[in-house]
């Protein structure tokens, strides 16, 4: 895989929550495979805990080959809030805030035909420790699966096995140690713990 | 001859046969068809092997 590209603001309701104006459209930027990981069900991600305050955003992820979506994943796009909100202040790029390791959590790839036809209006969902954070559907985005892979190609050269995090709605907040991720989404329900870095 | 650039192609090359295989191996042709990756994967291992020799010139 070549890179990891983002959505951000992709989700009205999201950029207000966030007390950021709604963009006419999304903001893009990358993150490179040595963030991310793919924990099995049940397993543990350790976390930088010391370094700030880690936020969690859920979103649909996309795998690309010829610039077609060949399998959906569900994502955790972490990044320490703090950091980026002073990052933002001063103009500078959210590279710092969200490039760390493990600041993309990725669960197995699906492939299409194991979703339903009309799966942009398929729910997804994350619970931490139980309780529903966030719930939503690609078609509640600005932005939805095929012009988000155009609109990227205005600007990036995609690669094929680049993943596409397409923008996290409402909900997003804190996390902490020993807290238990639970992602929904179609055919996917995959679940894991977070954990210190040792 | 940039070796440079064409190791970078070889290893984009071994990560679409990668993504072929797993396209075949969960028999998930929805956005690409049998056919086209049957097409790719013969184009892709004839540009491998060239590229290969190159290298290693």
């Amino acid at each position: 895989m070549d890179k990891i590209i983002c959505l951000g603001r992709n989700y009205a309701d999201h950029a207000q929550e966030m007390n950021s104006p709604v963009p006419v459209r999304p903001l893009l930027f990358i993150k490179p495979p040595s963030a991310m990981i793919e924990p099995r069900d049940q397993g543990q991600v350790p976390l930088p805990w010391t370094r700030g305050e880690i936020h969690y955003e859920c979103e649909i992820v996309f795998k690309l080959y010829k610039k077609n979506i060949i399998g959906l994943a569900l994502g955790l796009d972490l990044c320490f809030r703090d950091l980026q909100a002073e990052l933002k202040k001063q103009g500078h790029p959210w590279e710092m805030s969200k490039t760390f390791k493990n600041s993309a959590i990725v669960t197995p790839f699906k492939g299409l035909k194991d979703f339903p036809s009309d799966w942009q209006n398929t729910p997804f969902t994350l619970k931490i420790n139980g309780e529903l954070k966030q719930e939503a559907k690609l078609s509640d985005a600005l932005l939805q699966a095929d012009q988000i892979i155009h609109y990227i190609d205005g600007f990036f050269p995609i690669n094929d096995g680049d993943l596409v995090f397409t923008g996290t709605p409402k909900g997003v907040g804190p996390l902490k140690p020993n807290d238990l991720i639970e992602l929904s989404f179609g055919p996917i329900q995959h679940s894991f713990r977070l954990v210190d870095n040792g | 001859m940039d070796k440079r650039k064409l190791s970078h192609d070889i290893l984009n090359m071994i990560e679409r046969l990668r993504i072929m295989h797993d396209l075949v191996k969960d028999e998930n042709y929805t956005s690409i068809s049998k056919e086209e990756i049957t097409q790719d994967l013969a184009e892709t291992l004839k540009k491998l092997e060239e590229d290969f020799k190159n290298l290693l010139q």
